[in-house]
């Protein structure tokens, strides 16, 4: 039923003008867990979150948002941008097991 | 008809506070009212840090001041599941290219890891709106702190009230 760890989306709006101030949607799977729980059969889950997102439009970096596992499963955030010209917009996440998973979604301009 | 569901937590301590203000007036908390005159904090204001939380914002921002104000932090007053509580952080500080918020912290007092999360930002991004999801262990004051890059700090407090623990 879950998703698989790191399947990402991003989403913008349908449609977008220059300069318009966009909200960027995301989400991705990930257990974020934090090390304290155990399991049923009493074995110690290890740490396992995202700790760092880059965020690119473009050939720029935009945003980087530094995370502990105090983030919620699943994580999801939501951010403006100025969507000033036609570019994709990536975002990476890499976790403390060496994980990283990028999702891109291109910023095109409506007529 | 007020629908009760639709009350903010700020109204609440809003309305709150005036009933503070109308028994202090009449004598019945003279004391609180003393406390209030003389800098003590104020429903709306979150506790002392904690030597952990003093730490936290030590390592951080140094001895620089933190002042309240062009930051608002939406959490609600109640999470009955700690291990998803909604937050939104947004502030009408400028983001231009000269003077930015380059920073958004989020501190939650009673949490295993106090520093729960950085956001660092730029210009490009416009305008300083973020909305995520956190886990909370207990009852707490959440902390938002802003960095602009001239320097200053400025913060908003939520107080959360926890029922189902969300940290394990």
């Amino acid at each position: 039923m879950r998703a698989t760890i790191g399947e990402a989306r991003i989403r913008v709006p349908d449609r977008i003008a220059k300069g318009d101030l966009i909200t960027v949607n995301s989400i991705i799977s990930h257990p974020m867990d934090t090390g304290f729980f155990r399991t049923k059969e009493g074995e110690p889950i290890p740490a396992y979150f995202i700790n760092e997102v880059v965020v690119t439009y473009g050939d720029r970096e935009v945003a980087r948002f530094e995370w502990t596992s105090g983030i919620s499963r699943d994580p999801a955030i939501s951010f403006k941008l100025k969507a000033d010209r036609e570019a994709p917009l990536t975002m990476t996440w890499k976790d403390n097991q060496g994980g990283v998973f990028s999702q891109s979604v291109q910023i095109a301009f409506t007529a | 008809m007020i629908d009760a569901s639709r009350l903010s937590r700020r109204a609440v301590l809003r309305v709150l506070g005036l009933v503070a203000a109308a028994l202090a007036g009449s004598g019945a908390l003279g004391r609180a009212r003393r406390l209030v005159a003389w800098g003590g904090p104020g429903p709306d204001d979150p506790e002392i840090p904690n030597e952990e939380v003093a730490r936290a914002l030590g390592t951080r921002f140094g001895d620089r001041p933190i002042r309240r104000g062009h930051v608002t932090l939406d959490m609600p007053a109640v999470a009955e599941d700690g291990r998803v509580v909604p937050v939104i952080i947004e502030s009408d500080l400028p983001m231009t290219a000269g003077r930015y918020v380059k920073g958004v912290h989020l501190f939650v007092d009673h949490n295993p890891g106090v520093h729960l999360a950085g956001f660092y930002l730029t210009p490009a991004l416009g305008s300083v709106s973020i909305t995520t999801r956190i886990k909370m262990k207990r009852t707490s004051w959440v902390r938002a702190i802003v960095e602009t890059t001239d320097g200053e700090l400025w913060a908003d407090y939520a107080r959360v009230l926890v029922t189902l623990n969300g940290c394990g």
